[in-house]
């Protein structure tokens, strides 16, 4: 792949949270590539972790088509940008919860309290024992488990409807943030008005609420979507969609699942910037 | 998947040393709108950067004799730009060598709290380093400059949604 030569080093460009370089002072190493399970498509997806300061970033790729770097003196190909923000540990921890949840369900549907440390295990990734070391895991995991404390040990238990009330909350957050940046959620919308002229303020919250879920949706399972999209009482299919997104096409990427539940006439996705396939990116280096 | 490959690999662990985001120097960056399929050594500060030249409106260049119009990007707020690159094997840790005074005894003990080094640190683990920082990049187009449409610069806006995302909701 590379062009033959063993001494030249593939390069990387990284876009990082300014206060890593502040606090890369007091640490000598501690920031780590790992690959951890996402929680959203269940596969292996590289993240990195801060061991100093205990905190999770997710790594997207920005991939675009015809696109090179000039680097001082050097060129490298592809043009890729890679972003690491932080990510709410809190979606990768409910996966687990939800795993154990279903495991443990018997026949009257009651799932078991349990420890941590019995619920995020996991063969295909070790790594995730990382997330155990997170500060405030407890404050976290209250907004989506009953707890119930035996001999100050804490036993926890996936709760639905906890989490769909998380999740509500997370949609009105980025909701909020799809305003104050100018995100476009509503081109189809803004250009129906201009004909129509009705309807303009109510649609726009739907639109936005629809982006929004589509956003959080990138980092829950789609049975979880599917609910939460139930309880923020979005249409299951807009009528107004020229091509409805077939349900059935497992072959879709996670991102691209996300997407097909919004409705993408004439508007621009965020993710749609980045490269679904985020994956294997950071193996290669 | 090769399974037992696989196994060693899913548990590989790629360090960044953080000594080499305070040090890394400054860097100048073009994102090109075409693919050159090689990377390596190329003699930019030759042939493409005294041939950039101030338009009326935006800056101009010509790459394998087409017209690229192009504009400075200043990152956002917050985020620093870094070009990093996979040390060699064997290499031995660079760390040292950047990580002045590391016998600081605050920041050993900040290091026992986190984990213990060998623990951190296995044989099949690979290291990456900063290279190299920046804070600008300037974004060629074809003929005219990319516009306010272009895809990198919908991305420059993600850390900010990512930031509302991720952000903790308050409890009831």
């Amino acid at each position: 792949m590379d062009c033959g030569n063993g001494a030249r080093a593939r390069q990387h460009v990284f876009l990082l949270p300014e206060y890593l370089k502040d606090a890369s002072k007091k640490m000598k190493s501690g920031l780590i590539f790992v690959k951890l399970v996402n929680p959203c498509s269940g596969e292996g997806t590289i993240y990195l972790f801060n061991m100093c300061q205990q905190q999770l970033f997710e790594i997207k790729v920005f991939k675009e088509k015809h696109h090179s770097w000039f680097i001082n003196q050097s060129v490298q190909s592809g043009g890729l940008l890679h972003f690491a923000t932080p990510m709410d540990p809190l979606f990768l921890l409910l996966h687990y919860l939800r795993k154990t949840g279903k495991e443990s369900t018997g026949a009257a549907g009651q799932g078991k309290f349990q420890p941590l440390n019995q619920v995020v295990v996991d063969d295909m990734f070790p790594n995730c024992i990382l997330l155990l070391k997170l500060p405030d895991l407890e404050k976290l995991l209250r907004h989506v488990t009953e707890e119930k404390e035996i001999d100050k040990k804490k036993y926890y238990k996936y709760s639905k409807e906890k989490t769909i009330k998380w999740l509500e909350k997370k949609v009105h957050q980025t909701v909020s943030a799809l305003k104050t940046n100018n995100i476009n959620v509503s081109a189809r919308v803004q250009a129906n008005a201009f004909f129509s002229g009705d309807q303009v303020s109510s649609d726009k919250e739907e639109d936005y609420i629809r982006y929004a879920h589509g956003l959080i949706s990138d980092y829950i399972p789609k049975e979880l979507s599917d609910d939460l999209a139930k309880y923020l009482k979005l249409p299951e299919t807009s009528a107004s969609l020229p091509n409805p997104p077939s349900k059935k096409n497992s072959k879709m990427t996670a991102a691209q699942k996300a997407l097909a539940k919004v409705d993408k006439s004439g508007m621009k996705s965020i993710d749609s910037f980045f490269a679904t396939k985020n994956k294997k990116k950071i193996g290669e280096i | 998947m090769e399974s037992s490959d696989e196994v060693a690999v899913e548990k590989c662990r790629v360090h960044l040393r953080p000594g080499t985001l305070r040090d890394a120097a400054c860097a100048t960056l073009h994102l090109l709108p075409c693919e050159v399929q090689v990377n390596g050594p190329a003699p930019v500060e030759r042939f493409f950067t005294p041939a950039i030249r101030q338009g009326p409106d935006g800056l101009e260049v010509s790459f394998r004799g087409r017209r690229l119009r192009g504009e400075e990007v200043v990152l956002p707020p917050g985020l620093v730009g870094y070009v990093t690159v996979m040390e060699e094997k064997g290499e031995g840790p660079v760390g040292k060598d950047f990580s002045e005074g590391s016998s600081n005894n605050d920041e050993r003990e900040e290091q026992e709290l986190a984990e213990p080094p060998e623990a951190l640190e296995r044989d099949f683990d690979q290291f990456i380093g900063a290279a190299a920082s920046f804070s600008r990049f300037t974004l060629w187009g074809l003929e005219t400059i990319p516009g306010p449409d272009a895809k990198v610069r919908g991305a420059l806006t993600w850390p900010s949604l990512a930031a509302a995302i991720h952000a903790q909701v308050p409890e009831d």
